[in-house]
């Protein structure tokens, strides 16, 4: 059996791994641009900061695609022949055969939609090519961890829209360092790109169209401590503003918004990311653009419940999926636990079994923001039935914020900042259906400070009057789904 | 105040001195000299420093002599490094109470009190190093020219306080709040933390190394008992383990162990290796308390499928542990080797590591913890 996938993320990855447990004979190939060994995509900041070096987030040993006999294309796929069960491979690379295929391509950025998007200097912070670009920009290059082996190795067999091709330095041009570093997009890749901007020496300007920071997860007091934690740190927040265009000849050197224009050496354009599946699209050679499997308006590769798509034997997982979330809706989720359960899941579609379906769980997360913990679980911002807020704030040894969602006496959701916390035990309370005052009684099972840091105590009035009726106000016209991290 | 996790991110990939730079290779070459002249000056006839002989307080705190300068310089990298250590991570609690009690050990129970009892006429007492990393101690004949509180100190701290502490809290009480090996690594040898290999291989290397090097030592203990009491009948016996020829089993220990592995190498190529080479590979205390730990109620909690995988608690290891194959595989552990500095719960991100000292309750926590998959996998 030979079985092909295409994408060395989390979700490729977690699905030949998977494969492999159970087939040692079976050919596997793995085709990816982006760099020999799969690495965790979330960790790009600190290689930028020179925390990690690229090998540090390469969470397997460089020798597994040997020992597992893992074939490895590093190349482009730019289509794929149903009828002939064979991937199209850029720059006149032999087709890659298969009888089982996964999709696991991911994600790319969201283009920036303003004039002067092309100037060198503009570029966003997702792919390796990414990294490589902003660190050229603001160090000069990659610290003394190195690139990865043969980063470029891909080029000859890639195409110039490729997110994976290379983007032009302005640093180079204009001969010195970035020193005005801009970034568009309140989201977790913004505020990344800002801090390690910031870890470099510089002050940013953080351009954010809403009323305030990340209004996806956080609400307005929240968000209003982070922000204010930026600015303390010399990052300029921009609030409200949007982006109008880029002025510069060659290189960018002006961002002008609707409220002001600004000197920018280098721009990170940070606004989302969307389904990498254009190249299903393209490259059938017959120029009519239909992609052999079925897309969605998002671009979002249409999937079952078994994680197969509109033709038998290929399946797709983790971002370029369009896969139902918790509370219904089908579209891609953008997340890594969430890639890695798909990748899994699809790799018993790959074997063969029939019976496995990937069913969602509740939504939980946790991030740090600049130096700000933070945890989330359960239905936070979603307008849930009957929705009241309690709020507290701890001030002290500790700032904390603390906010539980109910949907009238159960709570149904966790909002924390400031403290880490064990979201399995706060899963668990919303499971319980229990009620905010039980919550509050058992709050420190699910404590997961270290050691020394002195629990969480709520007051006793601060336990009554912390609750709101309603819900929380929101900065987004609609209620949304959470954020992708 | 933010008491907990990583405050600000570490360039350390961007400095070359740590980075096996040529700095870092100046650093070395300058440890391995002075440790090499320290240890073995002896036998070239550069005993003291007479220079330093310039008035009668230097005499007397013994300055000239080039182990009472050695420790001065000892607690000088500690006090110093400690300083720069608790400017980056003194935010967090676990590290400043971690540190100031590594200091406070050097100076007083390491520095100052043998210093004292020196001074006053008594044989000099390191109340922080203890049996099997001090390994002559349990000479039967030292232990009866000790006087009585200081000999029920050496046993007693040796066989019962440490096992007993090692499974109570793990190895971490000593071998990263009290002990002056681990003391120095994690305040003057910190800044190179992330040179440590953590790779499978140097791992194989270190349980090899450790464990023959814990059991050398435990096998020479035996051997200077056997001589006690039957040396005088078997002088061979004598000359082989305690005698003065350089192959003898005290003085080849005290070469090979003593100086070459815990001093040259382990100290010497802190810039080039990391700071525990010597606590991880080759120290026979750090063994013992290691199996001691396995028994015991010390691990690091796993936070159910929060890992991003993003290799910072690997990277930050001073002990080499690839702590995220154990996070990414939502797999609560205790390693022998882990010393408990916490580092890895500090940088994590997603505060996904914790250390613990298990009770009861916390397991009756675990089991709710579990059966909460995420997708039923």
């Amino acid at each position: 059996m030979r079985v092909v996938i295409i994408g060395n993320g989390v979700a490729g990855m977690e699905a030949a791994l998977e494969v492999r447990r159970r087939e040692p004979a079976w050919e596997i190939t793995i085709i990816s641009e982006e760099s020999d060994h799969f690495f965790s995509r979330t960790a790009l900041m600190w290689v930028f900061a020179g925390q990690l070096s690229h090998q540090c987030i390469e969470p397997l040993e460089r020798d597994v695609y040997a020992r597992l006999n893992f074939r490895r294309v590093r190349a482009r796929a730019v289509g794929i022949d149903v009828e002939a069960r064979q991937v199209r491979i850029a720059g006149g690379h032999d087709a890659v055969p298969f009888d089982r295929l996964l999709i696991a391509s991911g994600s790319k950025p969201r283009p920036g939609p303003w004039p002067g998007s092309e100037l060198a200097g503009i570029g966003h912070f997702v792919t390796h090519q990414d990294l490589s670009w902003y660190e050229a920009e603001v160090h000069g290059g990659p610290s003394r961890g190195g690139p990865p082996p043969n980063a470029d190795a891909h080029l000859a067999f890639s195409t110039p829209d490729s997110p994976y091709a290379k983007r032009p330095v302005a640093a180079e041009t204009r001969g010195r360092p970035a020193k005005d570093v801009a970034v568009i997009g309140g989201g977790l890749i913004g505020i990344e790109a800002v801090e390690v901007a910031h870890a470099a020496g510089l002050h940013p300007r953080f351009f954010i169209r809403e009323e305030w920071f990340w209004p996806m997860a956080i609400d307005r007091t929240e968000s209003t401590w982070i922000s204010d934690r930026m600015r303390e740190h010399g990052v300029h927040v921009h609030l409200e503003e949007n982006v109008e265009r880029f002025e510069g000849e060659g290189v960018v050197e002006r961002i002008v918004t609707d409220q002001g224009d600004y000197a920018a050496d280098a721009v990170v354009v940070a606004i989302g990311v969307v389904p990498n599946t254009d190249f299903l699209r393209s490259g059938d050679g017959e120029g009519d653009g239909d992609a052999p499997v079925t897309l969605d308006r998002s671009g979002g590769i249409v999937v079952d419940e078994r994680l197969e798509t509109s033709v038998p034997g290929v399946f797709a997982a983790g971002d370029c999926a369009s896969v139902r979330w918790f509370n219904g809706a089908v579209r891609p989720e953008q997340l890594w636990y969430t890639a890695r359960d798909q990748g899994r899941i699809a790799a018993r579609g790959l074997l063969g079994d029939t019976v496995q379906s990937y069913a969602r769980g509740h939504w939980y997360n946790s991030a740090k923001l600049m130096d700000i913990e933070y945890t989330t679980a359960g239905l936070v911002n979603f307008h849930v039935e009957g929705e009241r807020n309690w709020f507290f704030e701890e001030t002290g040894a500790v700032r904390s914020t603390n906010r539980i969602v109910l949907s009238g006496d159960r709570v149904v959701g966790f909002n924390f900042l400031g403290r880490r916390w064990d979201h399995s035990v706060l899963l668990r309370f919303i499971d319980e259906h229990r009620s905010l005052s039980y919550v509050l009684d058992h709050l420190d099972d699910a404590r997961f400070d270290t050691e020394f840091v002195p629990p969480l105590r709520v007051p006793m009035e601060a336990r009554l009057r912390g609750l709101s009726e309603g819900p929380a106000p929101s900065a987004l016209p609609q209620p949304v789904a959470p954020p992708a991290v | 105040m933010d008491l907990q996790g990583q405050n600000g991110l570490d360039a350390a990939f961007r400095a070359s001195w740590r980075n096996r730079g040529g700095l870092a290779w100046l650093i070395a070459g300058t440890l391995v000299g002075f440790y090499t002249l320290l240890y073995f000056g002896g036998d070239l006839g550069l005993n003291d420093i007479p220079a330093l002989n310039f008035d009668r307080w230097a005499q007397a705190i013994g300055l000239p002599s080039r182990w009472h300068l050695y420790g001065l310089l000892y607690t000088v990298g500690v006090v110093g490094g400690g300083i720069a250590y608790l400017r980056k991570h003194g935010n967090s609690r676990y590290n400043t109470y971690r540190i100031a009690v590594n200091i406070a050990v050097q100076v007083l129970l390491a520095f100052t009190l043998p210093l004292a009892m020196a001074v006053f006429g008594q044989g000099s007492y390191y109340f922080s190093y203890l049996w099997p990393l001090a390994w002559y101690d349990f000479h039967p004949g030292h232990l009866a020219s000790l006087p009585a509180a200081v000999a029920v100190w050496t046993l007693g701290g040796a066989l019962v306080l440490a096992p007993l502490m090692a499974y109570r809290y793990g190895k971490r009480w000593y071998c990263s709040w009290v002990c002056g090996c681990g003391g120095l690594a994690n305040t003057f040898g910190d800044p190179w933390r992330h040179l440590t290999a953590s790779s499978t291989k140097s791992w194989k290397f270190e349980k090899v190394a450790v464990h023959t090097v814990m059991f050398i030592a435990i096998g020479s203990t035996f051997a200077l008992f056997l001589d006690y009491f039957a040396g005088d009948r078997m002088p061979t016996l004598h000359r082989i383990v305690d005698g003065g020829d350089w192959w003898s089993v005290k003085r080849l220990y005290g070469y090979v162990v003593g100086s070459i592995l815990a001093g040259v190498i382990g100290t010497g190529l802190y810039p080039l290796l990391g700071p525990r080479v010597w606590c991880r590979n080759f120290c026979p205390m750090a063994a013992l308390l290691g199996l001691q730990q396995k028994l015991g109620r010390f691990r690091i909690t796993v936070k159910p499928d929060m890992c991003i995988s993003c290799g910072n608690c690997t990277t930050y290891c001073e002990m080499g542990i690839d702590v995220r194959s154990y996070a990414q595989s939502n797999e609560s552990f205790t390693r022998s080797s882990c010393v408990g500095c916490g580092m890895c719960a500090h940088v994590c991100p997603r505060g996904v590591l914790r250390l613990e000292n298990l009770t009861k309750k916390r397991d009756q926590a675990d089991k709710a913890r579990q059966g909460l998959p995420v997708v039923n996998l």
